[in-house]
């Protein structure tokens, strides 16, 4: 009975933990489907934004809603700082050896990773000090359900997953903009001859992950009350990781793969302790990349058959 | 007759490789213009070269009097220009119906463009029955009238063509070659790429012959020059 309350307690702690992660993914799927690069800054600039926010609010007095807004518009003004100077001079040039895309993707990726650590190095010198109180999301207790306890941010990060998620849908599936992003995912040589402007397309979705990024950075960060520089690297690994989980560049995936982490995660870390959380994690990753079963790989067939 | 796109000494390469090597040509309003040749002559990169997918290194591509060498691709449908791209490339993971509305991406006439779609549907009775399925679950023939009609939705006074008939059925050849006709007959001018050299010269009004990046020949179907034109085309010519 009492491994069934742990049970039941570890699976509320990871769903929530899970939420986080899956929105993390959310905006990083976003990014690798779309332009197939992947993206090493994407945390980097959450962190960027959520210090952003940090700053100003030890400086101002401001709400919650406020320091939500600064740390999307933070994140946002990190991506596009990241996509000026990584990404778009690859889908720009057009010098028809760009068939060779593979180079232009490694390019990206390393320069996204300079960029990276110079975000870090840039919130250190701004804020030097390791670690920052953020202001807490909920200040109450958390609700007590049965013998079970769940936080209120808990359900905030939930909601907040499932409604990113649902709008997301929406647009994608719904709008003109969603249709020119389908259209580039599936065949980009296409989306162009059909008259669709891909670059411009590139720059609104790296916007929009940016923006899904920043929410769940402030989230986050609001939800464990402190931020420090390795929010960065922490965003990145854990959206990347729940990203392979859901089987790399499928929206609904990301969402599962997100969910599926945080559990493994947090009943790891209960039954084997917490040096286990993040090795048990890396392994089922390591294990699903070498086994790759047939659902993993649907997507990416689909990719390379385009 | 004006000519609606004229092509003048045109380079394309990847890299160091030339694969256009100075190609002049015209496609006159109103025709069906057909490009013979082996494969690897260039057919394929004069097509992209023409959508603004690769960009020439020198040389004047104009279209309708203004010059698009270079443009971007969504600037050259914007212009009228549409190319139905070897192996057809309809969105594999999109239904029938978004694969047409991807097509009028740049059109805003929402009661233009669902009389668009119906008018194709009454023209292509099976992409109506399939219009909600996804186009990677078409047949071969299917998908290359998908190409054809996703091109038409915007509109374009060009309708480039690159190998329609590659892969399909001797009957499927006949149909799309069909729909050519009629295409041409509804008054859209055709810039047509083939393989398949007997059946081309069979709609064309005019011709050219590229080999090595270059065009050797031009003509008109029916002169003397024929059976010469589609050896070549199909083996390269003796000397190469």
């Amino acid at each position: 009975m009492d491994v069934l309350a742990d049970l039941v307690q570890n699976t509320l702690d990871g769903l929530t933990a899970g939420a986080a992660y899956a929105l993390l993914a959310v905006g990083f799927t976003l990014i690798f489907g779309v332009l197939r690069r992947v993206n090493l800054s994407y945390g980097a600039a959450i962190m960027f934004g959520v210090y952003f926010a940090t700053w100003t609010s030890q400086h101002f007095q401001i709400g919650l809603i406020a320091l939500a807004l600064l740390s999307i518009a933070g994140a946002v003004a990190g991506g596009a700082y990241v996509e000026r100077l990584c990404f778009s001079p690859h889908y720009r040039a057009r010098d028809n050896s760009r068939a060779d895309a593979s180079s232009g993707s490694i390019a990206a990726m390393v320069a996204s990773f300079a960029l990276w650590m110079q975000f870090e190095e840039a919130a250190i010198l701004a804020m030097p000090r390791h670690l920052y109180s953020f202001p807490p999301l909920y200040e109450g207790a958390p609700l007590q359900l049965g013998s079970f306890l769940l936080r209120v941010e808990s359900i905030y990060l939930l909601l907040a997953a499932i409604v990113v998620c649902a709008s997301l849908h929406a647009v994608l599936y719904r709008t003109r903009f969603g249709l020119a992003v389908r259209a580039v995912i599936d065949v980009p040589v296409a989306a162009q001859l059909a008259g669709i402007n891909v670059s411009s397309v590139f720059v609104r979705i790296f916007a929009l992950a940016s923006a899904i990024g920043g929410l769940a950075g402030f989230l986050i960060a609001a939800s464990s009350e402190q931020v420090t520089p390795m929010l960065g690297m922490w965003s990145t690994v854990k959206g990347m990781l729940a990203m392979m989980l859901g089987g790399l560049g499928s929206l609904p995936g990301a969402v599962v793969g997100g969910l599926v982490l945080g559990l493994v995660e947090v009943h790891s870390q209960w039954f084997f302790g917490p040096q286990m959380r993040d090795l048990i994690a890396y392994l089922l990753v390591f294990a699903l990349l070498v086994a790759r079963p047939a659902w993993m790989t649907r997507w990416t067939n689909i990719r390379s058959a385009s | 007759m004006a000519a609606l796109l004229e092509i003048k000494d045109v380079i394309t390469a990847y890299g160091r490789i030339e694969a256009l090597r100075g190609v002049s040509l015209q496609v006159e309003q109103g025709s069906i213009t057909c490009l013979l040749g082996p494969n690897g002559a260039g057919k394929t990169t004069l097509m992209m070269t023409t959508a603004g997918i690769l960009r020439p290194r020198s040389g004047s591509i104009r279209f309708m009097g203004s010059e698009i060498a270079g443009a971007a691709p969504h600037g050259i449908v914007e212009r009228g220009i549409a190319l139905v791209p070897e192996n057809r490339l309809v969105f594999p993971r999109m239904t029938v119906l978004e694969n047409l509305r991807a097509g009028a991406y740049q059109r805003n006439d929402r009661d233009g463009i669902t009389s668009d779609i119906e008018r194709l549907f009454a023209r292509f009775p099976r992409l109506r029955e399939r219009a909600g399925q996804e186009g990677g679950t078409l047949s071969g023939g299917e998908q290359q009238m998908l190409s054809v009609a996703r091109a038409l939705m915007s509109r374009p006074k060009l309708l480039l063509m690159d190998e329609p008939s590659l892969g399909l059925a001797p009957l499927v050849v006949e149909e799309i070659f069909g729909i050519i006709r009629e295409l041409h007959r509804d008054g859209t001018t055709i810039f047509l790429v083939e393989q398949n050299a007997h059946m081309a010269l069979r709609v064309a009004h005019h011709f050219y012959l590229i080999e090595q990046g270059r065009v050797t020949f031009s003509g008109d179907p029916g002169s003397l020059a024929e059976d010469e034109v589609i050896h070549r085309a199909y083996l390269g010519s003796a000397k190469a």
